[in-house]
């Protein structure tokens, strides 16, 4: 039978795969209200993340600080080439080719990974000391996990600071509330779109890089993460930045606690279950949301 | 005025002809075998086409219907021993149901979220098969299934099976085409370009778009029970969202609302894929470039991009200023 610490432990270990599906989530929502295009490449750049790092480490000999940044502002600019060279000249196009050309994205990055990094899993150092802190109750948090949290946090107060205080992240604001309005008082949307693609592209690399010494990351791992990292977003409410923060934490926590009442081979079919659970019940997403309730307008 | 139904022209009648005798020329049996996968996918892509192009709604999960389609085949006719007609019509209706169940709930959304949810479904769908395994055999899944036999005859070889997938799937491209130029395609259009003035004309959105999804899953369950006969195998990894992918590629490249366009584009997407796969660890990243391509420079199809440039430069040089125009 399962006891009320296992049942909190799992919750607890269920936050740490949670704050990286917020991250995820976080990346989608900013492309999305940048340009309205939906990113499902947005899962291999947190592969990118990961295994430039562990390639800028082995192969490089760069110290694993350097290695991390390298990795981010690459994985970054592939995120602008790729806006630049595939989302740009397809933007007036009907629904279903942009979508179709951002899975040509992921499989074009999945496959150069396969090519470069072969198929082997690869890991990396924990970023934080390594030990667990106890909570009490039998109930302890690997270190390395706390790290993982705590950057989500970061990360979530630096874009609300950047959407609501910077020139550049109110500019991205208005292009994504009204296209019109933006042109008119002569803001760039292909600007916004580029700086869009930018950050989140390094927002998931960032992700990558805090969450391979927990998981072990392949070429091909960006699939499902992407997959479940939208999925929290609409989870969450679809189109803020704190509904992405939640519903990926509640995600990681509904995934975890599952495993306490179903077998563990149905746990990556519980993130679909709870989605389309919440759009047929609560179709706004936790916090509610403007998009999609346009969206099924 | 009383539409009619049934338009096979002269012309459509000697190039099925011509179609027909195909396999016979080219009698190697990997040509075959790869015309019959065509087929499948075909079939497939035919009620995509109704249910994207038609319907205008969006779907990346009929992968999911083919995997449904292929496991009610291999249960009845391998598990349970049944006739494997029956199999076959079990394997156009269990998915047909599964998406009557489904489809009310699931067609509320668009877009974005509609995509997702039938990405989401392909996810179910293979978890589900993976971990019922008394049913479905687990991560092996099924095999040693029997080969189709109609009234006696067994289809097993790769020429009698080009047949058998082709002759369905032409069956399936009439009673589509009729379908689209009825009643129904017209308001499935109607429901594509505003859900707002269907309703005005009295359609009711939610039925039909459930009933245009309807349609397409039965087209990619039964192109799922003959993938078992030909197979003759199952297992949960080879109905994943790389095939839904293709499908949806397939409807593209040869135009998104064109009947013959998701013929032929399955069957160069198929050539494209098994010539690509020669390549191993290359075919993921070059096959991505493609669909790059395809899509920056023929969003449209390519059999209509490459008219639409023909028919623009014949144009152009018809100008006077025809330099100027082509510099443009």
């Amino acid at each position: 039978m399962v006891t009320a610490a296992t049942f909190l432990q799992l919750g607890v270990s269920g936050l740490t795969s949670g704050a990286t599906y917020a991250l995820i989530a976080l990346g989608f929502i900013t492309i999305y209200r940048a340009s309205n295009i939906l990113n499902l490449a947005q899962g291999d750049f947190v592969m990118l993340g990961g295994m430039l790092t562990v390639t800028g480490m082995s192969r490089l000999g760069l110290p694993y600080p350097l290695a991390a940044a390298v990795a981010v502002m690459g994985t970054g600019l592939i995120g602008l080439l790729a806006e630049r060279l595939v989302i740009h000249p397809i933007r007036n196009k009907p629904l279903i080719i942009s979508i179709m050309a951002t899975i040509g994205i992921s499989m074009t990055l999945s496959g150069s990974a396969l090519l470069l990094f072969g198929t082997s899993p690869r890991t990396l150092p924990p970023l934080a000391p390594a030990g667990a802190v106890s909570l009490g109750g039998g109930v302890s948090v690997s270190s390395q996990a706390l790290a993982v949290l705590l950057v989500c946090l970061l990360l979530l107060a630096a874009f609300h600071a950047f959407s609501s205080r910077t020139w550049s992240g109110k500019a991205m604001e208005a292009a994504a509330t009204d296209r019109l309005g933006a042109d008119l008082v002569g803001i760039s949307r292909s600007v916004s779109r580029m700086q869009a693609f930018f950050i989140s592209a390094a927002l998931g690399a960032v992700a990558g890089v805090l969450i391979t010494p927990l998981y072990f990351m392949q070429y091909n791992a960006g699939a499902l993460l992407g997959l479940k990292g939208f999925a929290a977003a609409v989870i969450g409410g679809w189109g803020s930045y704190a509904g992405a923060v939640l519903g990926g934490l509640v995600l990681g926590v509904v995934e975890s606690l599952s495993l306490a009442v179903i077998p563990a081979g149905y746990k990556d079919a519980v993130a679909f279950v709870a989605l389309l659970a919440i759009l047929a019940v609560r179709s706004k997403g936790l916090l509610g949301s403007r998009a999609l309730e346009e969206a099924r307008k | 005025m009383r539409v009619k139904r049934v338009l096979i022209t002269r012309l459509e009648v000697y190039l099925v002809i011509l179609a027909a005798l195909l396999p016979l020329v080219v009698s190697s049996e990997p040509f075959h075998h790869v015309m019959t996968i065509a087929g499948l996918y075909a079939l497939g892509t035919l009620g995509l086409a109704v249910f994207t192009g038609f319907a205008g709604q969006i779907s990346i999960g009929h992968s999911a219907f083919l995997g449904l389609g292929a496991y009610s085949m291999a249960i009845l006719s391998g598990t349970c021993q049944l006739p494997t007609l029956a199999g076959l019509a079990a394997s156009g209706l269990v998915p047909g149901l599964a998406a009557w169940g489904i489809g009310r709930q699931l067609l509320k959304l668009r877009e974005y979220f509609l995509a997702l949810a039938t990405i989401g479904l392909v996810q179910i769908f293979q978890v589900l098969a993976t971990e019922l395994e008394g049913l479905t055999g687990g991560v092996e899944g099924l095999f040693n299934l029997p080969w189709l036999s109609v009234f006696g005859f067994q289809l097993d070889r790769p020429l009698e099976q080009v047949y058998l997938v082709w002759g369905v799937v032409y069956l399936a491209f009439l009673f589509g085409r009729n379908l689209c130029s009825s009643g129904y395609g017209r308001a499935f259009q109607v429901v594509a370009s505003s859900e707002d003035t269907a309703r005005t004309l009295g359609l009711s959105p939610e039925a039909l778009k459930t009933r245009a999804f309807v349609f397409s899953a039965v087209y990619a369950g039964l192109a799922g029970g003959l993938y078992a006969c030909i197979f003759a195998s199952v297992s949960p990894e080879a109905f994943g969202l790389d095939m839904s992918v293709m499908l949806v590629l397939m409807l593209i490249v040869g135009g998104v609302g064109s009947l013959p366009g998701a013929l032929a584009g399955s069957v160069l997407i198929t050539w494209l894929d098994i010539w690509l796969s020669g390549y191993q660890q290359y075919s993921l990243a070059v096959f991505g470039l493609i669909l790059l391509l395809l899509l920056i420079f023929f969003p449209e199809g390519i059999f209509r991009g490459i008219g639409a440039r023909w028919i623009d430069i014949v144009r152009s040089y018809a100008r006077e200023d025809w330099r100027k125009e082509l510099r443009r």
